[in-house]
């Protein structure tokens, strides 16, 4: 660690890595407008443009952490911290630790991803690529922001491109499934910002940047009900049972590359910030409510996969299966050890990459069959079968097959729950065997989905359709390889952000004795 | 009437700059020989007042020149009046503080600040106005001179610290904004709606008279401060009845639930350009009148009046962003958002802290800019279209990219969306009433920008998300898109500029609070307020 420090003073002082990465991709955005006006029909200039800069900026994410970032440190790196509205406590703060250093490499690569996957996009290309940058830029800084504030703006800010990217290019529901996005996480967020305020305001000088509030105790009520905020808050985006309703519409209704970043990366905003606030924040509420946390993913397993048997839309399906799997990140960071929290980061990162993938293969199928309803479609094996081989790829890592890194990051939520001691051992064996019905429950709505699409009669609008195309190939094995590597050797990932978690399960640990 | 002066407040300058006028008046004060020394009028604080008002005459004058000389000299002799009043009011914030007019005016920065919003406000409006007017065939020399005069009467009462200017001045305002609404003579809607304001707007001075001879009756004066001192003296319940009928004048100006009944017709019958003013440089006068009677003057009953605001404000955010989902005109819908809107800028008068009438102000500020910006996007569509019907707004972003993109932005940043200006805004104004703990207020404003948020975004919706298929039949016959005409470029300049303040003004928002920061420091008034404040918190 003390070799380590050289380098982070000097990228202090030198260039602003991290806002580079944040502000890259929206400054692609305002240069959409400028292209000509002729490219809206036909043309590809937005969509280069978009992926060159995507491109860019993931190689930029890419160098920065392999070269600049150490990821043994458990601290802030790479700060930077500008002052832009005092009054309002307002800073342009920015660094990255273990928690937000493979989230954001996850994004970069699921934004750029989905970019490449919007072949299909025609109409209103420049609108369509300039909120996907928006969007890459606001998730960004939500992941790298360590002043409440800027979290807050960042967090609003991916409203509205959300909104327009499902509401135009979505399906035929795709204005109600956008309302529904749009009420339901406005009307979260203010339970973000008045639990932050509170925070903010009590105990001591007002301050909103995260390491100072960080370093705060918050004990009692203002505790708990700040910590019953930001739960309510980010359960809406990670989803949490009773308030996951939206998310099934929108992820049904959108597009597939908007699909990939609905699931590849908002859902994780969710988990992020529910462990940089409510874990990190407030340890004292979360060892309290952690139990609590845990029956919620329970809810969230057997409830979300239950709801995948009853849908006939391959994209409501794997939507359900989402809800299903955030359950358990929830059970990881309930589980308040290291082993617990490291599985609750492994199963983000792996199921950003499966969940993109399985909504990236669903749309490339949807593209030559016109049709998501599991009834109407069939034999679909033959015609496709790189397709069909993809999809069962991605639904063996769906349901935790060993050697895919859903297995080791589900594998580690359960070790985590089974050596937390604080928990009595009647809890945590039915823990452990609730969510060991929902693994079972998985393979079984995933499977029957296989078979249905894929095997049967085959359906007649895909007499003349062509199988997977090389770039189509190549987006699905930039997913697909990154699942098995980290199946297989884990450490890769783990590495990443091991330090921090391990920090933060300390953290907790001291307030338990 | 006597004029009392306090010496306390009186800088040395004055004592040095006999002026004619202070001499011929001073014979009327034999009775005070000691006041006599301290008497100055100080007229320099009005020059920008002075400004507007040569302005004035100035457009009357080529009126009488006839239709083509006005179209082509109003506008140059708006601007430089305008212009000058804005430079003078920029000079005038450095200038030590001295009371003119025997105490009935006071230049503070408080004043200063909210004069250059109804001035700037005045000035986009006449931007945004000339094209409108022509089209609807109304000599454009008479309306600028209406206008200028509403402009007076508002930056005049902003400054007022006496019952009789505060009078005077809020009358010429009222008078004016008669005229203005009604100005579309051939439109019965316009008449309708003047008629409206009138008999409202009167029955509104006539309490606010009873209440202010209550005042008199309690104090034997007319200056505000002096008032201020009686009643804190001695809290009469009779007191108690002139801040019912102060503050229903405050209420009815500032448009607050529920003394709103007038706004949404007036609104919606009035010229476009009128209600652009109306919205914003009569309601920041208002502010500024608030701040006055009841900050500067109803000190003794601080709990009484600020639970009353409480409630005005949950109401007219409430009441205001609800009823504002159900209406289909484009015009009502702003007006009922603009109740909303008062009410939000509320919170930080109720909170009475140094970043409360900090935050009001910003506020202000940025809603000047954003809902202009609004309406000057409505008005071309208007020009273009000849409708104020949101169904009408249908697939706009084929045919009219520059209205779609200016509204869509004006609107989110109404809505409090990030990264626009209202966003910065609205968060130093809930920041400063979560931090006096007014939760109510703080709470009941974030459930109605949520609301606030559906009905805007239902606009965007309507223009951005429409396939080319859909869109209603008067953006299919969409005139082809030219600047050329008459009163085009001015209006392209201040939509474009107010687009651009709110869309960029939010990440440089550092000056506009700095500014408004200054402005509250600067102001004795507000000081003494916020002392009183935190004093009452200690105990």
């Amino acid at each position: 660690m003390d070799a380590s420090l050289p380098i982070r003073v000097a990228s202090q002082g030198s260039v602003p890595w991290l806002s580079l990465i944040v502000l890259l991709p929206a400054i692609g955005a305002l240069l959409m407008p400028l292209l000509p006006k002729e490219v809206n029909s036909g043309s590809n200039l937005p969509r280069n443009l978009a992926l060159g800069i995507l491109l860019a900026d993931f190689v930029l994410i890419l160098g920065v952490f392999s070269n600049l970032y150490i990821p043994q440190s458990p601290e802030l790196q790479l700060v930077e911290r500008i002052n832009w509205v005092p009054f309002i406590g307002l800073e342009w703060s920015l660094g990255v630790d273990g928690i937000s250093a493979p989230l954001v490499v996850l994004s970069g690569l699921i934004t750029l991803l989905s970019a490449a996957a919007s072949w299909k996009v025609e109409s209103r290309t420049r609108l369509y690529f300039a909120l996907l940058l928006l969007q890459a830029s606001a998730q960004g800084i939500v992941f790298l922001s360590q002043d409440f504030l800027l979290f807050f703006l960042a967090w609003e800010l991916e409203l509205v491109p959300v909104y327009l990217l499902i509401a135009i290019w979505g399906g035929n529901r795709r204005l109600y499934a956008a309302t529904k996005f749009i009420l339901y996480t406005a009307l979260a967020s203010l339970l973000i910002l008045i639990s932050g305020l509170a925070l903010a305001l009590s105990g001591g000088e007002f301050t909103l940047n995260l390491g100072e509030l960080t370093d705060r105790s918050f004990s009692g009520t203002i505790g708990i009900l700040c910590y019953l905020g930001f739960l309510i808050g980010f359960g809406v985006k990670l989803p949490i049972f009773p308030l996951h309703t939206w998310l099934p519409d929108a992820h049904g209704e959108a597009n597939a590359p908007v699909s990939m970043l609905l699931a590849g990366v908002l859902l994780k905003m969710g988990g992020y910030a529910l462990l940089r606030f409510n874990v990190q924040m407030l340890p004292e509420a979360h060892l309290l409510l952690a139990p609590a946390l845990i029956v919620i993913g329970i809810v969230n397993i057997i409830y979300g996969a239950l709801n995948a048997f009853a849908q006939d839309n391959v994209k409501r399906r794997i939507a359900c299966s989402s809800v299903s799997h955030m359950g358990f990140v929830l059970l990881g960071i309930g589980a308040i050890d290291a082993l617990g929290i490291s599985g609750a980061m492994l199963q983000m990162i792996s199921h950003g990459l499966i969940a993109a993938s399985m909504f990236f293969i669903t749309g490339s199928f949807y593209e030559r069959t016109n049709t998501l309803s599991i009834p109407n479609m069939g034999g679909l094996a033959k015609v496709l079968p790189i397709t069909f081989a993809f999809f069962v790829a991605s639904s063996l890592a769906s349901l935790a097959l060993p050697g895919m890194s859903g297995f080791i990051s589900e594998i580690t939520v359960f070790l985590g729950i089974t050596s937390q001691d604080a928990f009595t051992s009647l809890f945590r064996a039915i823990t452990i065997f609730i969510a060991a019905i929902g693994l079972v429950l998985t393979p079984v709505y995933l499977l029957s989905m296989c078979r249905r699409v894929f095997f049967g009669p085959r359906i007649p609008a895909l007499a003349i359709v062509n199988d997977i195309n090389p770039r189509e190939l190549s987006i699905g094995l930039s997913l697909l390889v990154p699942t098995l590597v980290i199946g297989f050797w884990p450490r890769v990932a783990i590495n990443l952000y091991e330090a921090s978690t391990n920090s933060l399960a300390e953290a907790l640990m001291r307030f338990t004795t | 009437m006597k004029h009392r002066y306090s010496h306390k407040s009186l800088s040395n300058d004055a004592l040095t700059m006999p002026e004619m006028g202070a001499i011929l008046l001073s014979t009327q004060f034999m009775a005070a020989p000691d006041e006599l020394l301290s008497l100055s009028i100080n007229a320099g604080a009005v020059a920008p007042e002075g400004c507007v008002l040569l302005a004035m005459l100035g457009t009357l004058i080529v009126d009488l020149a006839g239709e083509k000389a006005a179209s082509r000299w109003a506008p140059p002799i708006c601007y430089a009046g305008l212009g000058a009043a804005l430079l003078l009011l920029a000079i005038q914030w450095d200038t030590p503080l001295e009371p003119s007019f025997l105490g009935a005016f006071l230049a503070d920065k408080l004043a200063i600040a909210f004069r250059a919003v109804v001035a700037l406000s005045t000035l986009l409006s006449l931007l945004i106005s000339w094209r409108y007017a022509e089209q609807s065939g109304s000599p454009v020399g008479e309306y600028a001179a209406i206008l200028l005069a509403a402009t007076l009467g508002g930056m005049l009462l902003c400054g007022s610290t006496d019952l009789v200017s505060v009078f005077v001045s809020l009358e010429t305002l009222s008078v004016a904004s008669y005229l203005l609404s009604g100005y579309m003579k051939r439109d019965s809607r316009s008449s309708e709606a003047a008629l409206k304001y009138l008999l409202v707007g009167s029955a509104a001075a006539a309490v606010f008279l009873y209440g202010a001879s209550l005042l008199y009756g309690i104090s034997s004066s007319t200056n505000l401060q002096e008032i201020g001192i009686a009643l804190l003296n001695s809290p009469t319940p009779l007191a108690a009845l002139a801040l019912v009928f102060v503050l229903a004048t405050v209420a009815f100006k500032i448009a607050a639930v529920p003394f709103h009944q007038w706004t949404p017709d007036v609104y919606e019958g009035s010229p476009t350009p009128v209600v652009a003013f109306l919205s914003v440089g009569s309601k920041a006068a208002g502010f500024a009148l608030a701040l006055r009677l009841l900050v500067g003057c109803f000190g003794a009953f601080d709990e009484q009046w600020k639970l009353l605001f409480t409630v005005l404000a949950v109401l007219s955010m409430s009441l205001g962003n609800v009823v504002a989902l159900a209406q289909s005109s484009m015009k009502r819908m702003l007006a009922y958002s603009s109740i909303g809107q008062a009410g939000f800028v509320m919170i930080g008068l109720v909170c009475g802290t140094e970043e409360g009438f900090a935050s009001m102000v910003v506020y202000m500020a940025a809603y000047l800019f954003m809902n202009l910006g609004a309406f000057a996007c409505i008005i071309l569509f208007s020009i273009r279209t000849g409708s104020d019907q949101i169904s009408d707004y249908a697939g706009l972003y084929q045919k009219d990219p520059l209205i779609t993109l200016g509204l869509s932005l004006c609107l989110l940043s109404l809505g409090g969306i990030p990264p626009m200006i209202g966003f910065f805004g609205k968060i130093y104004l809930f920041f400063a009433g979560w931090a006096d703990q007014q939760y109510l207020l703080v709470i009941v404003g974030l459930v109605t920008s949520v609301i606030s948020i559906y009905y805007y975004i239902s606009v965007i919706k309507m223009m951005v998300v429409k396939e080319p298929q859909e869109a209603s039949e008067v953006v299919k016959t969409y005139p082809p898109i030219q600047w050329k005409t008459i009163g085009l470029p001015p209006l392209r300049v201040a939509l474009i500029s107010c687009v651009l303040i709110t869309a960029i003004g939010g990440v440089l928002s550092n000056p506009l609070f700095q500014w408004a920061n200054n402005a509250v420091a600067g102001t004795p008034l507000l000081q003494e307020a916020i002392e009183l404040t935190t004093q009452r918190a200690l105990v």
